[in-house]
């Protein structure tokens, strides 16, 4: 049976990490430290996110002077959904494991 | 940013590395990468965070050489096949001629015999002395066979 797209452990969790603050920007480097996923797995998850239209990406402004904008991201329309399908089937399995 | 720390510099060249290595398509998320780097003040961390750069672009790298080799390989099998579609009308073109049926063969003329030639004189009456002794064997089986001349005379 073929592996659904996405279904991967570290996958899961960037989109649920995305799925906390559905509408703000987020940079790699946060998004690093609240999954716990390392800049080598984080950004090609994140380049493949944006290819399937999951993920939306755009250029912010330093906050400070002398820093270089910054890349941020958030989930499109279908990334969200996506994303809320996984959380509601992680919700269910972890009923259904408390149960059995 | 300070380069003046060497786990900083080791991890900025790393970045820079990176960036070159990422195909032209991606290299906004090399910079992405690259630019993050300034935003991490603990040197350690940003070295594990080029580490991380490096094999990113290299992943990167090595998917886009995978989906051209694809590409070029799709491509050789259709420009082989059109090839051999090409060749294969040519031969059907110029084989034209050659794929009809052969000519009948001309009937066989069941008047002649086909016991050899006769020998070169057939004299039935006394000069028979006069062939070489050679030839008079011939002479004779040949006048003795009947479906020869009993063809000639049926038509």
């Amino acid at each position: 049976m073929p592996r659904r797209p996405n279904s991967s452990r570290q996958a899961r969790t960037l989109l649920a990490a995305l799925l906390d603050g559905p509408g703000t920007w987020r940079h790699g480097y946060d998004l690093s430290k609240e999954t716990g996923l390392r800049s080598g797995t984080l950004y090609p998850l994140l380049m493949r996110l944006s290819e399937q239209g999951l993920l939306e990406s755009r250029w912010q402004e330093a906050e400070r002077p002398g820093l270089p904008p910054r890349h941020v991201y958030r989930l499109t329309a279908a990334g969200l959904a996506l994303a809320r399908e996984q959380a509601l089937e992680a919700m269910a399995g972890e009923r259904a494991g408390a149960l059995a | 940013m300070n380069c003046a720390r060497p786990w900083r510099l080791l991890a900025v060249k790393l970045a820079q590395h990176a960036a070159r290595v990422v195909p032209g398509a991606r290299s906004p998320w090399a910079q992405a990468m690259q630019h993050e780097l300034d935003y991490i003040a603990d040197d350690p961390a940003a070295l594990r965070w080029a580490i991380g750069c490096v094999l990113a672009s290299y992943r990167a790298r090595l998917a886009d050489r995978l989906s051209f080799g694809a590409r070029t390989a799709w491509r050789r099998v259709a420009a082989s096949g059109a090839l051999m579609l090409l060749i294969g009308f040519a031969l059907l073109d110029n084989a034209g001629g050659q794929t009809a049926p052969p000519a009948p063969r001309p009937p066989v003329d069941e008047t002649t015999c086909d016991l050899g030639s006769p020998p070169p004189v057939l004299c039935r009456s006394g000069c028979a002395d006069r062939l070489p002794t050679e030839m008079r064997g011939a002479r004779d089986d040949h006048l003795k066979d009947d479906s020869c001349s009993s063809k000639s005379k049926t038509r």
